[in-house]
């Protein structure tokens, strides 16, 4: 018997009684999405830009140019000044990257990113931008996880800040492995 | 002492906690860090008025899922094939390190690099690979720390807490050449930062554990704060993930609950920094998940104890522990520490002491976010260990006699106006020994003046 089915057959000897799948039925709180999304971003430890939009945006990419950073922007629009290399590798040296956020939760904070190219950007990268819709702010994940894009083969991320630590002694540590820093630009 | 120990060495739970309780500040430090872990997390909880609703949902879709794991089994390795990804099954740990081993010796991995998991330290995954000459190297910041100390971890959200920033910084200025007298967290954190990079840009393949497995996506959901899991996972080509069974979850609806509660009651964080949906490889890129029974299903044949399987290791339960906070992550006999430790390992507890390093006060049970009854569960473990024969350090011989006394009136009432009168006449110094462990760092109580039968037939019977 294939370890498979030992399993599976183990399984018909579970004592547990047969319970229905519950209904998931749970009051949002729909009230300012903008100002609750930032409050928790700001838990978070990430930052947000509201005002300006997407010209904001890039006037702040041409700024870090300026300062000789190196910028990688996968959102239409928005030029940096490297082009995606050839293998993930190579983003090691990457100061910023800007990457599109599909949808923002506003209990949280978090953003979806779907299948950035090189799927290691958003995580390699010294400081992450991310550019959100103003309308694609929802309440909570029970919404959220209705209307995030998952195809077959892809990756798909919720990202709520900075990454962080606080393996020593419980002190917060922000910029563990993943980027050091989180800036989100609404648009 | 040696009744404390088994054949095979290991001491029991009152034993080890001993030991970690004879620096007193060390424990009280201890205890509040994990205290405020508790505290955070209450705020967390208490800001979301549907909080209960939450902790009912979950409880009720892992239920679900539980009572058609097969189903969803199936369903799962189907939709992970259709998405190509490569599954594997394991019966037992054995089973699970051969796997690993086999895939990372067919692509010749030399270094791997993995993130968090407790399944592959209760398969005991490490030292096999290194026996087999591949390089491990654990990348969560805590699990480096205790991998460079050489201990396994004390706890399963964080596992160097039982470590002072000092003793981290001599390990690190020992292995990684950090400033000497250098303690500072956020110094500290930046020299490993630098030194896993490297390791990340080296690694032939990565590891993951795996939060939920979403059965009708064929997806599996990792969370970390730190982002080593997906610096690890995205880099090499080549990407591993260990599953114990009880991790599937049917739809995107469950993740949502499961998401909401997880982090909130780990850490009091309203959701962990990344929570990445694996849905297949990279391009070009090989992705396997194997999937591990290794005692599960034999859980699964106790109606109580496989309420157990509803756990998402948030480990709420350890930091809210009295005992745990108390006597130290080292002091149980199992991989995984505290109320969820004992109710997944006491049958590994060859001192089958571990059911006792609990007070019942059920204080983990009212913080679990899916209701886990831990402490149904420990004083089941309890009976079976009584029905076995095999209750720990003397406990076989008196217990029954307890039994008997406590079940008789006559004897109880007798012998404890004789307690009342030995606590109001004789000196504490010739009682005290009679106490036992109990009274080692407590005093001797107060005598009533009768019995509460008494009183309570005196005023307030009518």
């Amino acid at each position: 018997m294939s370890n498979k089915h030992t399993i599976l057959s183990a399984l018909k000897q579970s004592a547990l009684d047969q319970h229905a799948m519950p209904t998931i039925d749970v009051v949002a709180n729909n009230d300012d999405l903008v100002g609750q999304f930032n409050a928790s971003l700001n838990t978070v430890a990430g930052t947000l830009h509201s005002e300006g939009g997407l010209a904001a945006l890039q006037q702040a990419v041409d700024e870090l140019i300026q300062q000789n950073m190196q910028v990688i922007s996968l959102l239409d629009g928005i030029k940096g000044n490297r082009q995606v290399p050839e293998t993930a590798h190579d983003l090691a040296d990457i100061d910023y990257a800007v990457i599109p956020g599909d949808l923002g939760v506003a209990e949280n904070g978090a953003i979806w990113v779907n299948q950035p190219s090189h799927r290691v950007t958003p995580f390699i990268c010294e400081n992450l931008i991310l550019a959100l819709a103003k309308d694609n702010i929802v309440a909570n994940m029970h919404q959220a996880v209705k209307q995030v894009s998952l195809q077959p083969g892809e990756l798909g991320l919720f990202i709520a800040g900075p990454s962080k630590t606080a393996d020593i002694e419980q002190a917060l540590v922000v910029g563990a492995h993943g980027a050091c820093s989180l800036n989100v630009y609404l648009y | 002492m040696s009744e404390l120990y088994t054949a095979s060495g290991s001491k029991v739970h009152a034993h080890k906690a001993d030991i970690f309780c004879r620096d007193e500040t060390r424990v009280d430090w201890h205890s509040k860090a994990l205290w405020a872990l508790r505290e955070k997390r209450d705020r967390a909880a208490g800001s979301l008025p549907e909080w209960e609703q939450l902790r009912l949902l979950g409880s009720q879709l892992k239920l679900h899922t539980l009572s058609h794991l097969a189903q969803y089994l199936e369903q799962f390795e189907q939709q992970c094939l259709s998405n190509g990804i490569k599954v594997h099954w394991a019966n037992d740990a054995q089973q699970h390190n051969e796997i690993v081993h086999g895939i990372l010796a067919k692509h010749k991995v030399k270094k791997l690099v993995k993130s968090k998991s407790m399944l592959t330290e209760e398969c005991h995954m490490n030292p096999y690979l290194e026996r087999h000459g591949i390089e491990v190297v654990d990348t969560d910041l805590g699990e480096r720390i205790i991998q460079l100390a050489n201990m396994p971890p004390s706890h399963i959200v964080v596992p160097a807490i039982h470590m002072k920033k000092e003793e981290v910084g001599e390990l690190f200025h020992q292995q990684l050449g950090t400033k000497a007298g250098e303690s500072d967290p956020l110094y500290l954190t930046r020299a490993a930062r630098a030194h896993l990079r490297e390791k990340f840009l080296t690694a032939d393949a990565a590891m993951t554990g795996v939060n939920m497995a979403i059965a009708d996506q064929g997806a599996i959901v990792v969370c970390t704060n730190e982002g080593n899991a997906d610096m690890g996972a995205n880099l090499p080509k080549l990407q591993l993930h260990s599953m114990g069974i009880d991790k599937v979850v049917p739809n995107m609806d469950s993740v949502g609950v499961l998401l909401r509660t997880l982090a909130r009651n780990a850490t009091g964080q309203p959701i962990t920094t990344y929570s990445s949906f694996y849905r297949g490889p990279q391009e070009g890129g090989e992705m396997h998940v194997i999937i591990v029974d290794n005692g599960r299903t034999e859980m699964m044949k106790d109606k109580i104890l496989a309420e157990s399987l509803k756990c998402i290791r948030c480990g709420g339960c350890l930091n809210t522990c009295p005992v745990y906070r108390r006597s130290g992550g080292y002091s149980y006999n199992y991989t995984i520490p505290g109320p969820i430790g004992i109710a997944v390992g006491a049958k590994h507890d060859d001192t089958n002491s571990i059911p006792w390093a609990c007070t019942l006060c059920g204080s983990c049970t009212y913080v679990c976010p899916t209701m886990v009854p831990l402490d149904k569960i420990i004083a089941h473990h309890r009976r079976l260990k009584a029905d076995a024969k095999r209750l720990p350090y003397g406990k076989g011989g008196y217990m029954p006699l307890v039994g008997r006394f406590m079940a008789s009136e006559t004897l109880m009432n007798t012998s404890m106006s004789a307690a009342r009168l030995a606590l109001r006449v004789l000196p504490g110094s010739l009682l005290k020994p009679f106490s036992g462990a109990w009274g080692k760092y407590r005093e001797l109580p107060v005598a009533p003046e009768s019995s509460f039968a008494s009183w309570y037939n005196k005023n307030r019977s009518r």
